[in-house]
């Protein structure tokens, strides 16, 4: 294969297996935004990608069955937005140590997801899944239309969350309420915002979207569920918020990057290319701690009370 | 010549030592890293150990298992097991190795086992060995004849223990029907990373490949990835006969597996003959540890030709013909 050929591939591929960690990290910058760090994404997406699949599993005739796919979509948001009020009320209400109780609730989620997926599955298996879904005339473009317009639609609902988000965290009254309690709690509280209640609604927000990024894994990527199907892909969501210095766009550079640098390394070693292929699979992860070296100095820009629990009695 | 026949005469010895059964009660233990319905590694040492038991009766065997246990959470059960009085917890991971090693000494008298390994171990602790070189060889002789485009992927765990061995078989089988054809192998670089492997796959078959295989459980994720190109020539050799009864089973020409039952007997046979372990035990063609299966719903893709180069080869392997030097392979 030529290298434009070599190119075309790692583009193409690399768009569409971006999606995942690309919302889910959306849906933590919410959380972030807000002061809390959610380490449990990766639980919440356990069970997205779990709840996400049931129905596709299950609902094979009938009705129902020409929407199983929105229907996972629809369940998996609703678990991660439940999943997140949990680690609101332990978090926010009971001032739990956030990192302590993220951990937990990944632990919960992926537990909970790997027993009922043995007890209503039984074992690995795949489903039909989201088909691709070409956008006429777009998808025709030289080059451009195959890397951007030929993928299943749920890539082009994700790649549009990121202009959404920015949205609504820096154009609305909602996304000022949000930066306000994770930036200077006391002073939002001051002015009649109501702190904890801004932080369950981010919180349950962030969750319904690790909730969609588990359930594209088993929907559109990967098209089956394994009680392993996240495999880190959560905790690299939340080193992403960071890397994208808590902007939706930032956020995409960073999902892209990692991605892109994944494709590459597969195809690095799928060319024939000598290279030791330990290295190759460490090569996103490697970029992934080198950037987040070189943004430990744009720290400030990120939500000063990040991983703090407010308490209004308490003196400062 | 002097190490094939040696081979072969440990594969006798081997065999034979199957034929006794327990005269008492033993208790067996299996720890796993993932889980005994994962349609790979870690059922088939699981439904080894139900055949068996099966076979012997329940009043003969008890079976208990632990799974999803990571290397550093293992020892508790392990110790849990053996002070139940256990006489037989097999560890299936090399990653269980240093546990193995530990609890072996606190508990002399427990027979401890975990594989893959080459290694002789203490004098209560058996490894295993399945040679993958063989099952390797036979999907590379399909891969290799059934190829149009003379591109074939191999979706590679981590390049060590049998999906090493697995890894250059495949290679030779291909390079003995197919010189010509181009092998791309890469490694994903875990064994459970079902997503990865499903991306790897996609990679290859956009590089071109047309057959494509790969060892270890995460395999079914590059499995599902082939079963997306629904009609296209676009073709699987697999490693792991549950394979065949997926819904993605439209795709799998065949499929080997093994059959860990030669070593869960073995083990049971030896410790009733007082040899608590200290033995390397292989799984091959020749001792039943390996099975191979042809997927007849898959038409015409599966030629009396690939039907015939591939039993040829069967058959050389379980009379000890085939010897393939797969420790040669360098890549």
């Amino acid at each position: 294969m030529n290298s434009g050929g070599m190119i075309y591939n790692i583009l193409s591929l690399g768009v569409p297996f971006s999606v995942a960690l690309l919302v889910a990290a959306l849906g933590e910058n919410f959380n972030q935004r807000a002061g809390i760090f959610n380490l449990g994404c990766e639980g919440i997406m356990s069970m997205g990608a779990f709840l996400g699949f049931l129905p596709a599993f299950f609902i094979k005739t009938g009705p129902l069955a020409a929407h199983v796919n929105l229907l996972g979509f629809v369940f998996a948001m609703a678990a991660g937005a439940l999943l997140g009020l949990l680690f609101a009320l332990v978090t926010v209400t009971f001032r739990a140590s956030q990192g302590i109780a993220g951990i937990g609730l990944q632990m919960f989620g992926w537990g909970i997801a790997g027993t009922l997926s043995r007890h209503f599955v039984g074992g690995v298996t795949g489903v039909e899944g989201v088909p691709a879904w070409a956008i006429p005339g777009l998808a025709k473009i030289p080059f451009l239309g195959g890397v951007l317009f030929n993928h299943n639609p749920v890539v082009y609902i994700a790649f549009l969350m990121v202009p959404t988000s920015w949205y609504l965290l820096f154009r609305t009254p909602w996304g000022l309420k949000v930066r306000a309690v994770g930036t200077y709690p006391r002073a939002a509280d001051t002015m009649g915002i109501n702190v904890n209640r801004v932080r369950y609604q981010a919180l349950m927000l962030g969750g319904a979207m690790a909730g969609f990024a588990g359930a594209y894994l088993s929907l559109c990527q990967a098209k089956m569920f394994a009680d392993d199907i996240v495999a880190g892909r959560g905790f690299i969501a939340v080193a992403l918020v960071y890397f994208g210095r808590w902007n939706p766009v930032g956020i995409l550079g960073g999902a892209l990057l990692f991605s892109l640098a994944q494709t590459l390394q597969l195809s690095i070693q799928v060319g024939g290319i000598k290279f030791p292929y330990e290295f190759a699979v460490m090569l996103p992860y490697v970029l992934v701690i080198v950037v987040l070296a070189f943004t430990r100095k744009a720290r400030m820009r990120g939500p000063t009370e990040l991983g703090k629990p407010y308490n209004r009695e308490m003196r400062v | 010549m002097k190490r094939f026949l040696l081979a072969t005469a440990a594969t006798f010895a081997f065999v034979s030592g199957l034929l006794a059964a327990p005269r008492a009660k033993v208790r067996v233990a299996l720890i796993v890293e993932s889980t005994v319905d994962d349609k790979g590694w870690c059922q088939a040492m699981h439904d080894a150990i139900k055949v068996t038991q099966k076979k012997y009766g329940n009043a003969l065997v008890e079976y208990s298992y632990s799974e999803k246990m990571k290397p550093v959470d293992a020892g508790s059960a392990a110790r849990q097991y053996a002070s139940k009085g256990f006489e037989i917890i097999i560890c299936h991971g090399a990653q269980y190795k240093n546990l193995v090693l530990e609890m072996a000494e606190e508990f002399p008298k427990t027979s401890f086992a975990f594989g893959t390994s080459a290694d002789i171990g203490p004098k209560n602790v058996f490894t295993y060995m399945p040679e993958s070189e063989q099952t390797g060889y036979l999907n590379g002789i399909i891969a290799g004849l059934v190829t149009k485009a003379n591109v074939i992927g191999n979706v590679g765990p981590v390049d060590g223990g049998d999906s090493a061995r697995y890894n250059r078989g495949f290679y030779l089988g291909v390079k003995s029907v197919n010189p010509k054809a181009d092998i791309k192998l890469a490694y994903t670089g875990s064994f459970g990373d079902f997503v990865k492997a499903a991306e790897l796959a996609h990679t290859d078959i956009k590089a071109g490949a047309d057959v494509l295989t790969g060892a270890s459980q995460q395999a079914t994720g590059a499995l599902r990835a082939v079963a997306e190109y629904r009609d296209k020539n676009i073709w699987w050799v697999g490693q792991d006969t549950s394979q065949l009864a997926m819904s993605e089973s439209f795709k799998v020409i065949a499929a080997a597996s093994y059959d860990y039952t030669a070593i869960v007997e073995a083990i049971i046979a030896k410790r009733e003959a007082k040899v608590l372990g200290g033995e390397n035990l292989p799984l091959n063609f020749a001792n039943g540890g390996f099975t191979y299966k042809f997927n007849e719903k898959v038409g015409p893709v599966l030629t009396p030709a690939v039907r015939k180069a591939v039993g040829a080869a069967e058959k050389d392997m379980k009379a000890g013909k085939l010897p393939i030097a797969w420790k040669e392979v360098k890549f």
